[in-house]
């Protein structure tokens, strides 16, 4: 798996990231509001059903 | 031994000053050397004589420095400069050199205030004793000096001068001074100095390359002839500090091509720093003064750090990047990953202690501010693509910073009773036993609305999220979770953030349930909690709490009874079960199927089309279906007789169609495929089945799933419900009339969101543990949903505006 901040390969103790930094980073990004998906009209079809397992 | 003619302004005995006590070194060595039994002084012994070497180099007067440790433990330092001066000191009455090798204080650079230009300006010296303490603490030393095409000689015991300075013969063209001494160990005499003479070759290097970068041009050699085989080193950087910058991260990934480097003077202070910032969090700032490096460093570090924040801060703010980010940061978020190398030359230091670990002048401060501040400023204007990466980089530690920080606080706010105290926050349930709590996590506030009003209150809470919408540009809508939404569901969760502060053990709820509507929005937001709860809490996901709950889509009312149906296969079931009661499937043999037998049919008539849609869109379906029914897919057909599968084919398509638009004819293509063809009102009607599909593997599932199939639609078949009835040439078409057939009579109502439900209904449909059904999340799907997050993102906001920025620029200037 790879670190969703910089790619590198994942530690399973921060899983899924690198490391405590990246894992910091992304966490600031949610607890400021940086993280949104684009929903703009020409967004992609979603697909209606919930994730399979 | 007197020199000839003195010029002014030479470096000859007069420039020496005396002050005494060389006694004192004696018995109490550590004050002027360092620990004497941890090895630390023993090895200033070295750097004290080499000291005056590279003083010599700086006053351009050496370009060489070498050092041997010679198989007696003895070592000798050789520099090629001006040689110590000989001639008779005026005050002492004996040579200079004798004076430099036996009295305390007394050298050349001593005398380095008085701007006559014959001394050294700035020098180091380890610990600016001289080299006289070293003599003091040598069983032997002994001098040798090359100086007006002479080679002269002296030697001292215990500090003492028992050969003086004497002349040992012609050696033109040489010049230069060599100092090889022998430390006073107590391994050799009981009242020695030194616990042992082990000097350490590592230990030498390391310093004696400090001092070949800092000394840009000077080259030091190392040789250690103790061991068999003799090691030699030998130390030169053209680049200086640059290069040493360089080495010290030789093993790191660093986020530029090359350091940034600055030298000037501000006020007779030379300040030269070069620094780069690499991809680790450890700050590594070495300052040095006179080449003598500061482990507490002092004003110049000072200095240096007020410099790199202004600077840093300044451009950000300029630059409109520290606007974008709305993140402030600090002088310590500047230096993460920062390797720097600053060195000042300063005339007359002054330190905290002996060991000057702290530099205390005050003018040093200004002085390399000033000068890093403005070339600073220059540089970062000058490489704009490389300055983004190291903002960029300074944004992200203060990132991670805030987050650590406000995950801490979070943490703190124990009780949830914080956010039920908020209005249209957590409603909470009664029940305090995790195990047989739940929490729903439900968007928009008036399923909020419905979910609290409609829940079983004694275990379970309902916390409304609503995501925001960012309105980006003209047209263009972002999704997101506010920060407000997320510390309140962190604070209800109760089990804190952040990698030191989680605990999965002080999880309130044990079923943690998504519940969202069934549109695109509600995708959007299940994403990001998904996303959000894989990164930040995956033991959440691992533990097995995390649920998404599944509202019906749709509410299908038959006079007074209403059903509701979670999904579009859920619904199909239901108008099946609904078109077969009552409904006849007369053959073309005349044999009837009815009840479950005809509800059997249908099912295979569902897996018929299922394998249907897997084939590409440019095959026409009814096509296929035919072409399936007279067998054109079964295995080896195609490669058996291609002629007679064409014509079955023909034959079929003749046979569903109407009487007067007959007339399909088959016929074999060059890829072994067939082409079907007709003529409709003067029109030539073309179909082709490829070579290539005729063999795939979708063609050999349809063949099975058509198997059963074959003889129900050998000739025609009729489908007889109440007063209707309508002819059925094949499984798609079975399934089409059932459908409609179940549908007659129904209202049937698709929720566009949990809003629509009432109380009442959710309850029924959603909460009620006897009716619901809920998914449990597992890891792999969430693996999945970060990704398809990651893929909608770009993951960070700014580049994929920018990547849409650059796009629609493109755009328009290809419409010019």
């Amino acid at each position: 798996m790879a670190c969703p901040i910089c790619d590198k390969e994942s530690d399973p103790k921060y899983r899924p990231f690198c490391s405590r930094r990246c894992a910091d980073v992304d966490l600031g990004r949610w607890l400021k509001g940086g993280y949104a998906i684009p929903a703009d009209e020409d967004a992609r079809p979603y697909s209606e059903e919930p994730p399979k397992h | 031994m007197a020199e000839p003619v003195k010029k002014p302004g030479e470096y000859g005995a007069d420039s020496i000053k005396v002050l005494k006590g060389l006694e004192a070194v004696r018995k109490r060595p550590g004050m002027y050397i360092g620990d004497t039994d941890d090895g630390s002084g023993l090895h200033h012994m070295v750097y004290e004589v080499v000291d005056n070497g590279i003083d010599e180099a700086l006053a351009g007067h050496a370009t060489e420095v070498s050092v041997t440790i010679h198989a007696d433990d003895s070592v000798s330092v050789r520099d090629n400069g001006r040689g110590i001066p000989v001639d008779i000191h005026a005050e002492e009455g004996v040579s200079a050199a004798e004076v430099i090798m036996t009295q305390l204080h007394a050298g050349g650079k001593f005398n380095n205030t008085d701007d006559s230009g014959n001394a050294y300006k700035v020098s180091g010296g380890l610990h600016g004793v001289g080299v006289s303490v070293v003599n003091a603490l040598s069983e032997w030393l002994e001098l040798t000096v090359w100086r007006n095409d002479t080679e002269y000689r002296a030697r001292f015991e215990h500090g003492d001068c028992v050969v003086h300075v004497h002349e040992v013969g012609p050696a033109p063209g040489m010049k230069g001074t060599q100092v090889r001494f022998l430390a006073s160990a107590k391994t050799n005499h009981p009242e020695g100095t030194f616990a042992n003479l082990e000097y350490s070759f590592k230990t030498l290097e390391n310093r004696l390359r400090e001092l070949a970068f800092l000394n840009s041009g000077v080259r030091i050699v190392i040789a250690d002839e103790r061991h068999p085989e003799p090691l030699r080193t030998e130390l030169y950087y053209d680049g200086g500090v640059k290069e040493f910058v360089k080495y010290l991260d030789r093993s790191k990934q660093a986020v530029m091509p090359e350091p940034i480097y600055m030298v000037g003077e501000r006020a007779g202070i030379t300040v030269e720093v070069a620094m780069w910032w690499n991809d680790s969090y450890h700050e590594s700032v070495l300052p040095f003064t006179n080449n003598i490096p500061q482990r507490d460093g002092g004003t110049h570090l000072a200095g240096f750090r007020g410099a790199l924040t202004r600077t840093i801060g300044a451009y950000a703010q300029s630059s409109g990047i520290a606007k974008k980010e709305k993140v402030d940061f600090t002088g310590d978020d500047a230096r993460e990953g920062l390797t720097c190398v600053l060195s000042v030359k300063v005339p007359d230091p002054k330190f905290s202690s002996q060991t000057k670990d702290k530099l205390v002048s005050s003018e040093v401060r200004p002085a390399v501010e000033n000068l890093v501040n403005e070339k600073l400023s220059e540089w970062f204007e000058e490489n704009p693509a490389t300055a983004k990466i190291i903002v960029g980089k300074i944004i992200e530690a203060a990132l991670a910073r805030e987050a650590a920080r406000k995950a801490r606080e979070l943490t703190r706010r124990k009780t949830a009773l914080d956010v039920a105290s908020l209005p249209g926050k957590l409603a909470d349930c009664q029940e305090r036993d995790p195990s047989k709590s739940e929490l729903f996590l439900v968007e928009g506030d008036s399923a909020g609305g419905s979910a609290k009003q409609g829940r079983s209150r004694s275990n379970q809470a309902v916390l409304p999220l609503r995501g925001k919408i960012l309105n980006v540009e003209r047209a263009r809508f972002d999704r997101m979770l506010g920060s407000q939404e997320i510390g309140t569901l962190i604070t209800a969760l109760g089990t804190g953030i952040g990698r030191d502060e989680f605990d999965i053990s002080k999880l309130r709820y044990h079923k943690v349930v998504i519940m969202t509507d069934a549109d695109v929005d509600g995708a959007h937001i299940r994403t990001l909690l998904l996303t959000f709860f894989f990164r930040q809490m995956p033991e959440l996901i691992e533990g097995g709490y995390l649920y998404i709950a599944q509202p019906p889509l749709y509410k299908v009312s038959r006079g007074r009874s209403e059903v509701y149906l979670k999904d579009q296969a859920a619904l199909e079931d239901y108008l099946i079960e609904m078109g077969v009661e009552g409904a006849v499937l007369r053959l073309g043999s005349g044999e009837e199927i009815a009840g479950s037998d005809l509800a059997r049919v249908v099912e295979g008539a569902r897996a018929f089309r299922k394998v249907l849609d897997s084939f590409p869109t440019n095959y026409p379906r009814n096509i296929l279906e035919q072409a399936a029914l007279a067998g054109a897919f079964d295995a080896g057909q195609a490669d058996a007789d291609l002629q007679r599968v064409a014509d079955q084919v023909a034959q079929r398509l003749d046979m569903v169609a109407l009487e007067y638009e007959r007339g399909w004819n088959g016929r074999i293509t060059q890829d072994h495929g067939i082409r079907l063809s007709r003529i409709l009102r003067g029109v030539e009607e073309l179909r082709t089945l490829d070579g290539a599909v005729l063999r795939s593997g979708e063609a050999r599932r349809l063949a099975q799933a058509a198997g059963p199939a074959k003889p129900l639609y050998a000739r025609p078949a009729r489908l007889v419900r109440k007063d209707r009835e309508q002819m059925i040439h094949g499984p798609v078409e079975l399934l089409k009339a059932i459908l409609a057939e179940g549908e007659k009579g129904l209202s049937l109502q698709r929720y566009k969101g949990l809003g629509e439900m009432n109380p009442e209904q959710l309850w029924e449909t959603t909460l009620d543990p006897e009716a619901r059904t809920f998914l449990q999340v597992k890891v792999d799907d969430v693996a999945e949903a970060d990704d398809i997050f990651t893929k909608l993102m770009g993951d960070v906001v700014e580049p994929r505006r920018e990547f849409i920025q650059a796009n629609a620029l493109s755009v328009e200037n290809l419409d010019a």
